[in-house]
């Protein structure tokens, strides 16, 4: 009674979180798709920046990452590959593997570790502060505007350092396939690209769009769910990250596997 | 808010009615940039018998205006200042920086 | 001296409240207060902490629903109003937190200037002169470009202050605004708060903890203890009051000292209300 008592509890909360950060997502997309219609201009500065900040200056750290995780790929799959004497296959293994899973995932982990906690940490001490409701006795919405710029932010710079983050894998599996497999590099890149159809690319960026929402979502709520006092800022932090890592291979889980039903695979 | 405009030689007169706030300031700023910056009149007059409130944006309308004028060797000139009016142009420290006078013959006269 | 509400008829009432009540969750902090707040006069609400004042305040500016009861501001009862109204009135009043909640990443300007550039129509050369002039009028002119992390405390205040001023408010609430100062530098807060007053005749309602700078300030005064009111009335009446509570507090006796002894026996032996609460706050990661 006890065990299921707390499953059924700690269900309900789950779902709870879920549906809280359903109406952040949706009321941010009502203040970055709806009302600019309605006369209230989009805080395009604001967004830009934002992309700026988790874009553009993530970009160093994750094209070290994803250059490693593309040639730890390349050592892993030619270790079973060379006993059936394929090696030549390390380029197909390594694109299909960075493209559909490794780059989206690997991306959306940085940008929790950069902008994720970032966004709660600057929501949180803004709430401690009373900027939150200063904005409120202004009568501006916070969600307009500090959440929405965000969302924006996420969505646009995902898939974008999704392909960029591709592209870095592969080129550390071409460092393999260049001085261990006999390649030359024209060749190991033609290899990859014929190994790609344009649904890998395109099923990876789609992921990479939701881990955007995902991460824009629960960065914001953690922050907005702030107490009072700074030491609730860094719990809220920290929370953001585990909880945005969770969701976003949960999330991955999901659609991976209606990728797999839906197309054969 | 309401402006209308009386065009005399090289001298407007606006005759302004109502409050003057957040929303009718931009109104009397155009018409007021209009006059000195675009049409070069020499003098633009403000009359300001009819208006019950002003508060700050009508204050830094009339300010652009001040600036605009000097700017240009125009003059701007108010006069007829409600009580109110007079008040808040107190407040911001500007009743002495402004050419204010009483009536419409005292403003036009000089 | 029981609560009463003001009625004569030239004094024309900006907020009015009717036995407003205020929870948090099942604990209620407020319970059931009536007083007015009149046109043009300057009101502190006096109390300790952990009296309730900042709830009230929180209230008045619509960050705290009453439970029950009605907080009727320039003719709309907060208790009630939609989201679009009760923005509509927030464009109405100004507000000034305790450690001035400016925003860190904007100037100062930008600061005051943000109310005008997200609810007017006003063109940038008209923004920038309110903005000088809101600055000039709470003695900060020439700051404009200076981020609030490069003001002293003081001056933060002064700018939150001009901030809250930016749209012509009718009603200015402040939150305790001589907290985290020197004496020197709140006294110069409270002097600014008077000069207001004279000045724009505005109608001014603060919370704070200080006596001294509640009598320089105030007209009226009401004073909070555990969510009651136990006394409103002027600076006199106040002075002169035998009341008990009111006797403490004026004469800043300490708390332990008050206290009958069966009330400090309660105190010690009697269930926690908040602890039920924060221990079911604190679950999950």
């Amino acid at each position: 009674m006890e065990l299921t008592a707390q499953i059924g509890g700690s269900v309900t909360d789950g779902l709870a979180y879920l549906g809280s950060l359903a109406s952040l997502s949706s009321r941010a997309a009502y203040f970055t798709f709806v009302a600019p219609f309605r006369g209230k201009p989009l805080r395009f500065r604001q967004a830009v920046s934002q992309a700026m900040q988790a874009g553009v200056r993530a970009l160093p750290i994750l094209s070290l990452i994803t250059f490693f995780i593309g040639l730890i790929l390349a050592l892993q799959s030619a270790y079973e590959l060379r006993k059936f004497g394929a090696i030549t296959f390390v380029a197909n293994a390594v694109a299909i593997s960075m493209t559909r899973e490794l780059g989206p995932l690997i991306t959306a982990i940085v940008v929790i570790g950069r902008s994720g906690s970032a966004f709660a940490a600057e929501i949180g001490t803004m709430r401690v502060t009373e900027e939150i409701d200063a904005l409120e006795t202004m009568a501006i919405h916070p969600v307009d505007f500090l959440v929405a710029p965000k969302f924006l932010a996420m969505v646009v710079m995902l898939p974008c350092l999704t392909i960029w983050a591709n592209s870095m894998g592969i080129l550390g599996g071409a460092l393999f396939g260049v001085t261990r497999a006999g390649f030359f590099f024209s060749r190991y890149a033609h290899a990859s690209l014929d190994a790609l159809f344009l649904r890998d690319i395109v099923t990876g960026l789609i992921k990479s769009v939701v881990f955007g929402i995902t991460i824009a979502a629960v960065g914001c709520h953690e922050g907005l769910s702030t107490g009072t006092g700074p030491e609730e800022v860094g719990r809220r932090t920290t929370r953001a990250v585990v909880v945005s890592i969770f969701l976003v291979i949960l999330v991955d889980l999901v659609f991976t596997a209606l990728f797999f039903f839906i197309g054969g695979g | 808010m309401q402006i209308s405009a009386r065009r005399l030689d090289k001298t407007t007169i606006f005759d302004v009615t109502g409050d003057v706030d957040l929303a009718t300031s931009p109104e009397l700023r155009k018409a007021l940039l209009h006059e000195l910056r675009d049409a070069r009149i020499p003098r633009v007059i403000l009359n300001l018998k009819a208006v019950r409130y002003m508060d700050s944006s009508g204050v830094a309308s009339l300010v652009e205006g001040l600036k605009v004028s000097r700017d240009s060797g125009a003059k701007l000139i108010l006069y007829g200042l409600t009580p109110s009016v007079r008040e808040v142009l107190q407040l911001s420290k500007l009743l002495k920086i402004f050419e204010i006078y009483e009536n419409e013959e005292q403003a036009i006269s000089p | 001296m029981e609560p009463r509400v003001d009625s004569s008829l030239q004094h024309e009432a900006m907020i009015s409240l009717r036995n407003l009540r205020v929870n948090y969750g099942e604990r209620e902090i407020l319970h059931g207060l009536s007083f007015e707040v009149v046109r043009g006069e300057t009101l502190v609400i006096l109390g300790g902490s952990g009296s309730g004042k900042s709830t009230l305040l929180r209230a008045l500016v619509g960050l705290e629903r009453p439970s029950s009861g009605e907080i009727w501001v320039k003719g709309k009862n907060l208790a009630v109003v939609s989201d679009a109204e009760m923005n509509e009135i927030r464009k109405r009043i100004g507000m000034s937190f305790q450690g001035g909640a400016l925003f860190g990443s904007m100037t100062v300007g930008e600061n005051v200037a943000l109310p005008l550039r997200e609810h007017t129509k006003l063109e940038e050369p008209t923004i920038e002169i309110i903005v000088r002039l809101k600055l000039d009028q709470v003695g900060l002119a020439g700051f404009e470009t200076y981020l609030p992390s490069q003001l002293s405390g003081g001056m933060r205040k002064r700018a939150a202050v001009a901030r809250a001023m930016a749209m012509d408010p009718e009603i200015l609430f402040f939150d305790e605004p001589s907290a985290g100062l020197d004496p020197i530098i709140a006294a110069g807060v409270d002097e600014l708060i008077l000069e207001l007053k004279k000045a724009f005749h505005m109608t001014i309602v603060v919370v704070t903890h200080e006596l001294a700078s509640a009598f320089l300030i105030a007209d009226r005064m009401v004073l909070i203890d555990k969510g009651n009111i136990v006394a409103i009335g002027s600076k006199e009446e106040m002075r002169s009051s035998t009341h008990p509570r009111v006797r403490q507090f004026l004469d800043r006796i300490a708390e332990s000292e008050v206290l009958e002894e069966a009330d400090y026996l309660q105190m010690l032996t009697e269930d926690h209300p908040r602890k039920r609460n924060s221990m079911t706050k604190r679950g999950g990661a």
